[in-house]
């Protein structure tokens, strides 16, 4: 048998001692890590206490040949004979080719096979020497991996697109994966119907404002002069005072102040246009003065009665419970749109001093505002 | 063929050592051989080597293991050699302390050795070098 057997030649073993880290696993490494178990094994029955690394690699390596070469030489006596399956004797002329390097008792003579020295050798290793059976379970290998075949067009119950394709071929791929339709969006816009949306929100908006106004002035109306606390200012003209005012008024602002309990009224603090004057009453006049066309527009339209049930609400309680606000980070703040408010009823509440029509028109002006307001952020309508 | 004269004794040879093989082969199936059935018919099976008789694969398996076992007993043999030789040579207190912790290992010379008998030729890196010109004398390196 002879042949040269250089150890470093394979790279890919020294990948076993790491796991397959840092180099191709090869398909046969199941195997060569089973024969380097069954080497440690027998070389222990040998006698050795230990064996080097690159020595046991180098023997299993010799075994996996040995057994591939036994197989081959077996094959090859039994396809000379003009059988395709193996005998006993196919193998033993194989055992004995092998051993014919190292000599053993009878090779000079070419006798039955079934005296031959091998198997008699053979016999008895198998007699005297100790069974030592292999360390671990061993799987059926190589393992067969079902492989996910696609399905032909007949599996699917699919027609091949055209003649010269067989319906027994794998079926061909989803046009879905391959064809990129663009998408439209298919709603239909209406300008009409959005107009006409856009005005009935308005309205509503209107509405809600109007009644939750006529609802503080009725209820302000009865509670008692408690409300100095109120963010009343008391300025009596010009804008200087009005600056003041708004200072203190900001002081006063019910949206700082925490409710304390609930006999505490925290009015909504009023524009500031419309809080100019002393007393809370005069004030719910000027408040009811500037909605008061409003009011009544809505009242001939009959459109605020049958507004969301309001009307068993229109005398409200002597305690008034306390009112949340709900502050949007993402819109307007209302903070924001109240100082905003304010600046401009300062700007044009020193333009409106002129007349009343000037004041109608700034408090529709500033009732518009509020109502665009409330439109912009639609779930503040729900609160009101 | 058969060289002896005789047709009776050679026929009751012959049965004698059929039957022999035939115990054997059966025997074998109580054995468990140390290198695994899987193993060798994964081997087997690479070289196409067909026979659905797990006898065959079993005599294969056992043959196997005797190359096996004799190449190691073969190396044993090589480094008990090494030891006396080397024991010759120290003195004897230290040679005392050396048989207390002695243990056998195998190593790629002792397998060399006993590998080259079966005509198996292991060539060995002895080291590894980081270039050519690794371990040269400076005077003659090339710069």
């Amino acid at each position: 048998m002879g042949f040269t057997y250089p150890t470093n030649g394979n790279p890919n073993r020294r990948t076993i001692d790491h796991g397959g880290v840092g180099g191709r696993a090869s398909s046969d490494e199941f195997g060569r890590a089973v024969s380097r178990i069954a080497v440690a094994q027998i070389c222990e029955s040998a006698g050795f206490n230990g064996v080097k690394n690159s020595a046991i690699e180098a023997l299993s390596d010799v075994t996996i040949r040995y057994l591939i070469d036994l197989g081959k030489i077996a094959e090859f006596y039994a396809n000379l004979a003009g059988r395709s399956q193996c005998s006993v004797f196919d193998l033993i002329l194989g055992l004995e080719d092998l051993e014919q390097v190292k000599g053993f008792i009878g090779s000079g003579q070419s006798q039955c096979l079934l005296g031959s020295g091998t198997v008699r050798d053979l016999m008895r290793f198998v007699n005297c020497g100790d069974e030592v059976p292999f360390a671990q379970p061993i799987p059926n290998f190589p393992v067969i991996r079902q492989r996910k075949v696609i399905p032909s067009f007949l599996q699917m119950g699919e027609a091949p697109p055209s003649k010269h394709i067989p319906p027994w071929l794998p079926a061909l791929p989803d046009p879905h994966t391959y064809i990129h339709t663009p998408m439209w969006d298919e709603r239909t816009s209406d300008p009409r119907e959005d107009k006409v949306e856009q005005a009935r929100q308005r309205r509503k908006a209107e509405r809600s404002l109007l009644s939750l106004q006529k609802r503080l002035l009725l209820c302000s109306g009865s509670v008692e002069t408690r409300n100095t606390t109120s963010n009343v200012v008391v300025p009596s003209g010009g804008g200087a005072s009005l600056r003041q005012g708004e200072g203190e008024g900001g002081d006063k602002n019910p949206y700082l102040k925490a409710p304390v309990d609930n006999k505490d009224v925290s009015p909504v603090p009023l524009p500031g246009k419309l809080s100019d004057d002393v007393d809370m009453i005069a004030n719910h006049v000027s408040v009811l003065e500037a909605f008061a066309p409003a009011i009544e527009m809505m009242r001939s339209s009959g459109v605020l009665c049958e507004d969301d049930g309001m009307q068993g609400r229109t005398v409200l309680p002597a305690v008034r419970p306390t009112v949340y606000f709900k502050f949007r980070a993402g819109k307007k703040l209302i903070h924001e749109s109240l100082d905003m408010r304010n600046q401009k009823k300062d700007a044009s509440r020193t333009a409106a001093l002129a007349g009343r029509e000037d004041e109608r028109d700034d408090k529709k002006r500033r009732a518009e505002l509020i109502l665009k307001q409330s439109m912009e952020n639609p779930q503040e309508l729900t609160l009101l | 063929m058969n060289p002896n004269h005789n047709p009776q004794s050679s026929d009751g040879g012959r049965h004698d050592d059929d039957a022999a093989l035939t115990e054997f082969l059966a025997s074998l199936m109580d054995y468990t051989p140390t290198i695994p059935d899987e193993l060798v018919e994964h081997y087997l099976a690479k070289s196409g080597f067909q026979s659905p008789d797990l006898r065959l694969t079993r005599l294969v398996a056992v043959a196997t293991q005797k190359f096996v076992a004799e190449v190691a007993g073969d190396a044993l043999q090589v480094y008990c050699r090494h030891c006396k030789a080397r024991q010759a040579t120290i003195p004897k207190d230290k040679r005392d302390r050396q048989q207390k912790d002695k243990r056998l290992v195998l190593t790629m010379e002792d397998l060399t050795k006993a590998l080259h008998d079966y005509g198996v030729n292991v060539r060995h890196q002895e080291y590894f070098a980081d270039s050519p010109s690794t371990g040269m004398d400076p005077a003659t390196r090339d710069e």
